[in-house]
Parts: structure tokens; sequence; C-alpha cells
């Protein structure tokens, strides 16, 4: 059945290791040893969308950018309109190089008028760093890792503020999607954003000023989530869940559907690149693809047979490869097979036929939209 | 039945490394996956089933398990002629799951080489030591 076992590096652990270890399966993600699921992935996705989950997502990186110039700086240096964003709000974006491959996505929140977050992906903590403090020598601005003295949390599902409010001394109900604030939980400091990563209504939760060598707020938090929720069935959930929840969703898993061989609009990620920007980090390069046309784009593929698609199959139509699979799973909702591929631009539209290649067995899936699921049914727009 | 801690070893099977299971019935031999792997794989969503018909040879892969994240070949314990399949795992893959020596079997063979290829397999309680020792690492 299985090959051999990989020898892990010394891995990293977040304030809340002794709880993963003692409840849950362990792995090893970006250099941190994280849960993929306590109880399963299947009753852990399914807690999220039908009730409420909570994740640990300490792993990923909390880069602050401050300083006059701080707008000016990561307009230039992101693809979305910070210009446009209010304190106390927060929007997606994408971060590319000159050639306009994506470095990174993430959302940016900012925090005051002259003060950002940034939230990497944990496999790029190190190169975002880099990338922005190289790029702001022109600016004057401060941009300081703060990802070691944060802890986060992600609480997700149609609950999540029912859970929240009964820990939380600010109203909830206030803070619309896309927005934040700053509110006692557990009589804990917390800077709570509305986003998330699963498509349902939730909250990220940054547990400030909390050292890994003293991590009781954020063990606090972590608890009082978990006790708030019980009488609605929060579930702990894993990296497992995380990524069934976010590929149902269908938003991108950098390293796997993007990379900085990709661009924000081959990926479908163009209305984070604002072109009535002065100037961007991989405007040239992006406005002439957008002039040319795209060759390839990002897809939702949903198997119509039997069978699973994962990463690098191959896609094919009329006995021609017109793309490959980036990431895939079975969703625990359709029950089916879904993936995201990149497909030639001609075959990438709702409803074509493709065939999967699992294996040696060709597949029969289709060409939809994203999310995968029934927005009437499930996510923040469900019909309640 | 043997036990380890964990996992459940049936006395009257074949195993092998792999973690499938060969169980001698008349002139057949049904073969699946063990307790330890069915644990180890956890959720499993998809079983890939070899074709009827076709000719395994011992150790060569036979067919797929899939869990939500992971994807494990199946390797044939004995060489042979596939005869039937668990036509039930299509629909409920997670019989594997729930009766790993039952109702989660995989195949039934007509063996090709049978008193050779048991050589190559573990009796129940060579496969505790075998789980223990993997346990250990």
């Amino acid at each position: 059945m299985f090959g051999g076992c990989s020898l892990g590096q010394p891995a990293r652990k977040t304030h809340l290791h002794g709880f993963h270890s003692s409840r849950g399966r362990m792995v090893s993600f970006a250099g941190f040893e994280m849960p993929m699921w306590y109880k399963g992935i299947i009753p852990e996705h399914m807690a999220v969308r039908n009730a409420v989950g909570i994740f640990d997502v300490t792993h990923m990186g909390r880069v602050l950018i401050s300083g006059p110039e701080a707008e000016a700086f990561l307009d230039y240096v992101t693809t979305n309109n910070v210009a446009a964003l209010p304190p106390l709000s927060a929007h997606y974006s994408t971060m590319c190089n000159e050639l306009g491959g994506i470095k990174d996505d993430f959302i940016l929140s900012r925090l005051e008028p002259k003060k950002f977050l940034i939230v990497p992906n944990a496999i790029n903590r190190a190169k975002d760093y880099e990338w922005l403090v190289k790029q702001s020598q022109a600016f004057d601005v401060k941009i300081e890792d703060v990802s070691d003295n944060i802890a986060m949390f992600a609480v997700q599902g149609p609950k999540a503020e029912q859970t929240l409010q009964e820990i939380c001394d600010e109203d909830l109900s206030k803070i619309p999607r896309f927005k934040g604030g700053w509110a006692k939980l557990a009589g804990v400091e917390v800077y709570v954003s509305r986003t998330g990563y699963t498509g349902e209504d939730g909250f990220e939760l940054f547990v400030w000023n909390v050292p890994l060598s003293n991590p009781d707020k954020a063990i606090k938090v972590w608890s009082a989530v978990l006790e708030a929720g019980r009488d609605v069935g929060i579930e702990p959930c894993g990296l497992g869940a995380r990524d069934t929840l976010r590929l149902e969703a269908g938003m991108c898993l950098y390293g796997n559907d993007i990379d900085e061989n990709t661009t924000p609009l081959e990926a479908g990620l163009g209305f984070v690149v604002k072109f009535k920007k002065r100037n961007f980090i991989g405007k040239e390069a992006l406005l002439k693809q957008k002039t040319e046309g795209l060759k390839r784009k990002r897809v939702g593929v949903r198997m119509l047979e039997r069978g699973i698609p994962r990463p690098h199959h191959e896609v094919w139509k009329n006995e021609e490869k017109i793309g490959h699979v980036t990431s895939g799973t079975f969703s625990p909702i359709l029950k089916r097979g879904i993936a995201m591929a990149y497909l030639s631009t001609e075959y990438a539209m709702e409803s074509t036929t493709v065939d999967v290649r699992i294996r040696d067995k060709f597949v029969k899936g289709e060409v939809v939209r994203f999310p995968f699921y029934d927005v009437t049914q499930y996510g923040y727009r469900r019909e309640t | 039945m043997m036990r380890t801690q964990d996992y459940e070893i049936p006395d009257e099977l074949y195993y092998s490394k792999e973690h499938e299971w060969a169980r001698l019935q008349g002139k057949y031999t049904v073969v699946g996956i063990t307790d330890y792997a069915q644990k180890a794989l956890h959720e499993i969503v998809y079983v890939e089933t070899p074709v009827v018909g076709s000719k395994l040879k011992q150790t060569e892969s036979m067919g797929v398990v899939e869990s939500v994240k992971a994807v494990s070949d199946i390797f044939a314990p004995i060489s042979g002629e596939v005869v039937e399949v668990n036509q039930a795992l299509a629909e409920s893959p997670e019989l594997v799951n729930k009766d790993p020596y039952g109702a989660g079997w995989i195949a039934k063979i007509l063996p090709a080489n049978l008193k050779n290829d048991l050589k190559n397999l573990m009796n129940a309680q060579q496969y505790a030591d075998h789980l223990r020792k993997l346990e250990e690492k």
C-alpha cells in the first residue's frame, strides 16, 4: 500500500501545538507541524458548511507595513487598489514580479491610515518579506515580520458570528464582510477580520503580542471559541478540510494553482488587477497579456464519472491534450471529484465536456463556474 | 484474532508488507487491505478495483484506494486471474473502512502459483511484529 515515509525537518510549532498533537493526525506543512485532521476531513468540512469550525492558521505569515508612504508603496508592489481601501477594511490581492507572475496572493488589511497588514502564504513567508524589503528602498516605510508574535485563527461557517458573539464585547453584526475591528474575545485583545478561505461567512482572529514562549492568550481564545460553539456543533478543523473547503469555493492554493509562472489574469484573478493605477510591478507585462489575449485560463472541472482528479493529471478533448489539473479532490458536498485546471482558452468555457486522464483511464468531466456548490444553499451568499 | 495495540489482525489470513491480506477460500483467494491500511488512509472515498479477467503478478499494482487527501496503490498479494471484484465499493467505498476483512474485500483471485506466493507473505503473528516495528519508527 504505502511507500516510504519522508524524513521531516525539525518542525516549527504554533501556540496550539499541544492541542493539535494530542487530538489530531499531524503532518509537516511548509516547515510547520500541523494537524491534517482531528475527527476526519469530511466531518470537519461539513461542520464548516453547516455550522462552524475553527482552524489554527498561525503557520501563515503576518507582515506589518507602516509609515508615511505605506499606501503608495503597497499600491506599487501589489495589484489591487490600496488607495481605495478604508481603515479597518481588507481586500484580496496579489503581488507580482516584473513579468506578471504571481509572487503571492493574500488578504491585505488597512489597520490604520498609515498601517497595513499582509498575510502571506506559509510557504512564502521568507520570500515575501525579502521582496517587500527589496522593493521598498525608494519609499518611506517600515516593514516588520510580526508572524511569530501574533497567533491567527479562522472561525468559519454560518454559525461563526453567533459563536464568537458569545465571548465578544463588540457587536459583530456591525462588521460586514471584508471589514474588521478591535475587540476583546474572552477578555483578550484581538483584531477581528470578517474574511476567510472557505467560501462561508466567518472571521479571522489575530491575537496580538502572544509569543510562542508564552502562548496562554492564544490558548485562551482557542478554548473559549470551542466552548462557545459547542452547542451548535463546532469542530476544530485541520489542513485537510481547509483544502477541500477552499477548493469547493474555487479559491487558489499558492504553489498548486498559482505561482510565479502564472499571472493573475490566467488564474481568473483579474478583478484584483487595477490597470487604472499609475504604476505597479508587473503592470506592463500584464497589460501586454491582456491586450494579446490569454492562451490559457484556470477553470473548475466537475467530474461526471467516478474518479478523483489530482494535481498534474492531463486534461484532454478530442484526442488532444488541452491542459492539466493543478488541484483536485473529492468534494464532500457534491460527493464526486472536483478539480481546478488550466485549459487552453478555447475550451475554458462553462459546460464544455473534457476527459481527465486519471492514471490510465480517461474520465469525463465538465467545465463549471466557481464555486462548485449551489450558492443558494452553501457559502456566504446562502439564502437562510 | 491477533491484535496489536490499535489494529485487528485475523489469524487465518496471509499478509503482505504493503498491508494487503489474502484469504484462502476453496480454490480461490480473496484479497483486500488491512485494518492498519484503512486506518492510515482514513475516510476512503474511492476504490479502483482490477478488471475481471485480468492476470496479476504478485506485488504488481492491481488497483488504487483513495482517501480525500491520498492515493495509494493496492499491490496484488498473490499471482493469478481476477474472477470477481467487489462491486459494492463503487457506491460505498467506505466499506473498506467499516469492515476491511469482510464487506470491504477488493477482489477474488484464481491463484496461479499459490504455494510459492504464500512463502512471500506473513502470518498474523509476523504481520503484528511488522506493524510494531513500523510504529516504533
